[in-house]
């Protein structure tokens, strides 16, 4: 039989894309962390020696830095992120959309307490991810990679950490991250049709400790900057 | 116990409805939920007015006819209940009850708390459905199933098709419906003949029938009166990405 394309327009196709773009995003999250956990690695850990070379941690931040920006394999990489992010968010535009349609009248009275907020509003919680991407990457990539105005990357991360709105934004930012993968990390294996029952069970688990450890690791990188 | 009742009053599909309020003196704690709302049609009888209408059949909890949103939950308070097997013990002397229809686009009022539900009648006639020769029954121990099968597929195959799911999905989504259906035919060699045309049927089916897709919040699943489990929609996304991938 024809492989048929009209059933990528389906409610589950749909999640699909969702859940598949949403967990590429999510397995950059930890890379991203990696890199940038040097920001917070203790002073006495340096000078640190690695491929040969001896380095303090302002060296080794802005040799990780240089080489995500220069090596190729990793730009492509990146470009298939955006497009993944972009894609993520004009599907959850139109299944947002989809839904609302399908509503009826509003209920008078309401009863939430079958759900967890945070599973309800995974719109919003993505929309404030959403805000705080455009900022964080004004802040960092937009000067860095694309204007070159500033070329000191780790200096420009500690200045930018030294604001406490800076630091209130990320904070808010990482914290809807968190809810959003809490949620997110389970329900897109879900959408995969990931079922078998053990594997659901612990499921559940992994995509907590992964959310609120993501947001916790994230978390302090701003406010240990912010407070040495 | 003295009830105030709060009921959604709708005269049609295309009029304005809006919530009237009803006060009934002598409701008895052993009354189940619909046994009260015949007691107020009585009083409504007897002054005249138009009775409140509501869909029921067994009331027994099998059919799947009864719905109503009941403050705020689909088929009332009890967990895993259905509104004709509540009972007025649920609930206190004085207390204020919110009574509302299930609410979907796909689920149209017809007045008052009655709604529309034949969108679930369309989407089961469009898979869910096995082939098997006519004629005499076979004999059913013919083809031996396992046991753990046999139950898991009936707990799937134990949704009555009420529709509380719909109503209390955020998205108004029938997810939990259609994967119960697709789960159910799925587990069983019986299902196998139309196991990849099932799922992309029913699904699209479900689409066009205008209901919203799945978030995983699991409310469905906390009301579902046949404790349907939330693993067969992630059993049903399964199968349509199988039935994608060979097709
Ligand atoms: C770092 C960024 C992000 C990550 C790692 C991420 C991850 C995820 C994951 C894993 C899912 C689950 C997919 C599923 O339920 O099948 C999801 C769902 C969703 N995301 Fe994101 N997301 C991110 C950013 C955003 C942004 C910027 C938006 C919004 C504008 C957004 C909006 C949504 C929505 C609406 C859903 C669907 C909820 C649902 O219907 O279940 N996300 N996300
Ligand atoms: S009236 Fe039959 S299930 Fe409630």
């Amino acid at each position: 039989m024809a492989f048929k394309l009209g059933l990528f327009k389906t409610s589950v196709a749909r999640k699909n894309v969702m859940a598949i773009t949403g967990l590429f995003t999510a397995f950059f999250l930890i890379i991203h962390l990696a890199g940038n956990l040097i920001l917070i690695l203790p002073d006495s850990m340096f000078p640190i020696e690695f491929w040969g070379n001896v380095a303090n941690q302002h060296d080794m931040y802005n040799a990780y830095s240089h080489f995500l920006v220069h090596f190729w394999p990793i730009s492509i990489v990146a470009y298939i992120l955006y497009a993944g992010l972009a894609l993520h968010v004009v599907d959850a535009i139109i299944i947002t959309l989809t839904n609302h349609k399908a509503k009826g009248e509003k209920y008078v009275k309401t009863d939430n307490s079958t759900s967890t907020w945070y599973s309800r509003n995974m719109g919003i919680l993505g929309t404030i991810i959403g805000i705080f991407i455009v900022i964080h990457m004004g802040q960092f990539w937009l000067k860095y990679k694309v204007l070159g105005t500033e070329h000191d990357l780790y200096d420009l991360v500690v200045r930018t950490f030294k604001l406490t709105w800076v630091v209130v934004l990320y904070e808010i930012g990482i914290i809807a991250l968190g809810f959003h993968l809490v949620h997110g990390f389970t329900s897109a294996h879900r959408s995969l049709g990931m079922y078998p029952k053990s594997w659901m069970k612990i499921l559940k688990y992994i995509g907590v400790c992964f959310g609120i450890g993501m947001a916790v690791l994230y978390g302090i990188i701003p406010l240990i900057i912010y407070f040495q | 116990m003295k009830i105030t009742l709060k009921i959604w009053r709708q005269e049609s599909a295309k009029a304005k409805g809006k919530l009237e309020t009803y006060q009934l003196n002598e409701v008895e704690q052993d009354m189940s939920f619909l046994e009260m709302l015949d007691m107020l049609n009585e009083d409504l009888a007897v002054k005249g007015e138009r009775s409140v209408e509501f869909d029921h059949d067994c009331r027994e909890g099998i059919c799947g006819q009864c719905s109503l949103v009941i403050n705020g939950q689909a088929h009332g308070p009890e967990s895993h209940y259905t509104t004709c097997q509540t009972h007025m013990r649920s609930f206190k002397d004085g207390d204020t009850i919110f009574i509302e229809p299930f609410r979907a686009k796909a689920f149209p009022v017809i007045r008052d708390l009655k709604v529309n539900r034949d969108s679930f009648d369309t989407i089961i006639q469009a898979g869910g459905y096995i082939s098997a020769f006519t004629g005499n029954a076979p004999e059913a121990n013919n083809i031996p199933i396992h046991h753990d099968i046999s139950e898991s597929a009936f707990d799937s195959a134990a949704c009555i098709g009420c529709g509380a799911c719909v109503a209390t999905c955020k998205n108004s989504s029938a997810a939990l419906f259609v994967s119960a259906k697709i789960s159910h035919l799925a587990k069983l060699p019986q299902g196998k003949v139309e196991r990849k045309e099932r799922v992309e049927w029913m699904i699209t089916a479900h689409d066009e029938e205008g209901f919203g897709s799945c978030t995983h919040t699991g409310a469905c699943a906390m009301v579902c009166p046949q404790e349907v489990q939330l693993l067969d929609i992630t059993r049903m996304n399964f199968e349509f990405n199988r039935a994608l991938c060979i097709s």
